[in-house]
């Protein structure tokens, strides 16, 4: 399975053209969902993963529970959590960006040649904070919790839920491994 | 000297109360907490990253921390003024913690 890999101070990941092809679309949809459409997409809106993060929609609503996991109330007052919100939300919803088109641009390179390959010199940070916020998304869409895993291993293959949880856990399986060579 | 005297004697009682004082300026002036809960998702060695990232923490100050959250379910992680902790929120937020500040309700 592909692995991230580091050599001297360098980070690389090698990718088969599939995978590469899930993750950019993954983030695609993430950084559409944060706002941000204006790009040419290689996801198809017929694609589960697109149904998954419910892409169709062209207008956002606030209250979307995978932003609001990716962007939380920071105080339980409501007055003041929506005064930090007009204050901050943009700066980190740039954050979250900024980590999404790095790791589209690598990915890109791999899809728009249509071959599998290596992505190298990556920024390890960027790369586990886009790592991390696709996997909360994907965690509210798939309502995980603490026995996920099991609902997953007792789904048959035929669930069309089971290749996005095999994708959510093969996301935290990538993120582990970049942490473990930190 | 033993603890008996040190802490009734006047010597003692003078030194607490101004510990007390010390303290009472120590709640006032640094009345907020930044709180990081648990949650399903983020890894245990992710949230350590993060902690030693932003904080500077050692590994094992971050794992310890780490190890609360995931065992009581919250911790504290930092403690200062409010907008020290607006700022670290922000920060936590932007890596994909779930963090809250609330002024700290031991006073």
């Amino acid at each position: 399975m592909s692995n991230f890999e580091k050599t001297g101070d360098a980070f690389s990941l090698d990718l088969t053209l599939d995978e590469a092809h899930i993750l950019i679309n993954l983030v695609e949809q993430l950084l559409e969902l944060l706002g941000e459409g204006d790009f040419f997409h290689h996801y198809d809106t017929t694609d589960p993963f697109a149904q998954l993060m419910s892409m169709q929609h062209e207008v956002v609503a606030p209250e979307d529970p995978v932003l609001m996991r990716l962007l939380p109330n920071a105080y339980s007052d409501p007055e003041a959590a929506g005064d930090f919100r007009r204050y901050t939300e943009s700066t980190i919803r740039s954050a979250k960006q900024r980590a999404l088109r790095e790791v589209r641009a690598h990915l890109a390179i791999l899809v728009d040649e249509e071959k599998a390959g290596t992505v190298d010199d990556l920024e390890a940070d960027t790369w586990l904070l886009a790592l991390n916020d696709l996997r909360l998304a994907l965690s509210v869409r798939l309502e995980i919790n603490e026995d996920s895993f099991q609902l997953f291993e007792s789904l048959p293959d035929e669930d069309p839920q089971k290749p996005l949880f095999a994708v959510y856990y093969w996301l935290g399986w990538l993120q582990q491994n970049l942490l473990a060579l930190l | 000297m033993n603890q008996e005297s040190e802490g009734l004697g006047i010597g003692g009682g003078v030194s607490t109360l101004t510990d007390i004082d010390a303290a009472l300026h120590e709640l006032l002036d640094r009345p907020w907490i930044c709180i990081v809960w648990d949650d399903p998702v983020n890894l245990m060695s992710y949230v350590v990253f993060v902690f030693q990232k932003l904080f500077g923490f050692s590994k094992e100050r971050a794992n310890e921390l780490m190890l609360q959250i995931h065992n009581e379910g919250r911790a504290v992680v930092a403690n200062g003024s409010r907008e020290e902790m607006e700022r670290i929120v922000q920060q936590l937020h932007e890596h994909g913690l779930w963090a809250t500040l609330q002024r700290d309700d031991k006073i």
